[in-house]
């Protein structure tokens, strides 16, 4: 590792960010349950979706116009850095990265591009109930849109697994490495290592 | 050579009725004919009920009363063995309708019981169709949610 500069406290994550991370949190959460045990007419499920969609839009933009530790050019990294911050990854020492890792921006990718793919096929769902049409049903073909049922289920695991690795990787951070990730998520502040 | 022709396509009939006479797959076609019934009326009523078409109380009133009377029909009996999607061709029965045929015929209960008197609730005023949609809905959806393969 090159990053051999002094630790310092910085404001990493910009407000809107955090507020970005924990009502996406919520909204995803939310239309989770809902979607597995809440009531047959799903009207509080689509609503949730509607405000993922909305969250989904404002994080693309941010990631072009919002503050560097935002943009998908500062931390979107290729294979060969993803390769270098693994190897060092499970020293059991902090981090102190400025931002999200390079193996941290993947998470973000994929967690990013596999909830806008639910998005979309529950928009164009119809799972032949007549109470829980999508609002975009009608604008694909029938096979489609009663496929896309079939694919927001397997999304509905996807994100659940992604959620729980998620989660995972903050507690090996907190436990393991001794970086708490969650703090700075909610106040913004964080110790980082210039390079 | 006409003669060989027209023998071998006597030969082919009874060949092509074996096909037709397979159990499974007229089971098969039978139960999404009673689906699209189903969904042709359904259809009626929850386009009444989004306002897609207007109201028409005997229209309405005569697509609850086909949905009512489908759902009289003994229609779990076309699940017959070897008809699931992991038998047949071309059907989104989950073999799991075999495992659980109690709970499967208790789902196809409630779709009756959700269309009980629907003929007589959908009339009196377009807003009266959503109630009825709303509980033929829920029915269709508990059914799907365990016994119909995604996708």
């Amino acid at each position: 590792m090159s990053r051999r500069g002094p630790i310092r406290e910085v404001r990493l994550w910009d407000p809107l960010l955090r507020g970005f991370h924990w009502l996406l949190a919520f909204f995803v959460i939310a239309a989770w349950c809902l979607g597995q045990f809440g009531p047959a007419k799903m009207t509080l499920h689509f609503w949730c979706g509607y405000v993922v969609a909305g969250l989904l839009i404002f994080r693309l933009v941010w990631g072009f116009v919002g503050p560097p530790p935002a943009r998908f050019a500062h931390f979107v990294r290729g294979p060969g850095a993803v390769a270098r911050y693994m190897r060092s990854m499970f020293l059991p020492e902090p981090s102190h990265w400025p931002g999200h890792n390079p193996l941290g921006a993947l998470s973000v990718i994929v967690m990013l591009a596999v909830l806008a793919a639910q998005v979309t096929t529950g928009l164009i769902s119809d799972p032949d109930d007549y109470i829980n049409v999508g609002p975009l049903a009608s604008y694909v073909s029938s096979a489609t849109r009663s496929k896309a049922v079939g694919w927001h289920n397997l999304g509905a695991s996807i994100i659940l697994i992604l959620v729980l690795l998620h989660v995972a990787a903050v507690l090996f951070y907190r436990f393991w490495k001794r970086e708490d990730l969650v703090s700075p998520m909610i106040n913004g502040r964080k110790a980082i290592r210039e390079e | 050579m006409r003669l060989i022709l027209i023998a071998a396509a006597l030969a082919a009939v009874p060949l092509a009725s074996f096909a037709q006479d397979d159990p499974a797959k007229q089971a098969v076609k039978a139960r999404q004919g009673f689906y699209q019934m189903l969904a042709i009326n359904m259809g009626t009523l929850a386009g009444m009920a989004k306002g897609d078409i207007a109201y028409d109380e005997a229209a309405a009133s005569r697509a609850a009363a086909n949905i009512e009377a489908l759902t009289q029909y003994d229609m779990p009996a076309l699940f017959i063995e070897g008809s699931s999607s992991a038998d047949t061709e071309g059907t989104a029965a989950k073999p799991d309708i075999w495992t659980n045929s109690e709970d499967f015929q208790a789902k196809f209960a409630g779709l009756g019981e959700a269309a009980s008197g629907a003929s007589e609730a959908v009339k009196g005023g377009q807003g009266n169709i959503g109630p009825v949609v709303g509980k033929l809905g829920a029915a269709c959806k508990a059914c799907h949610d365990s016994y119909r393969e995604k996708s």
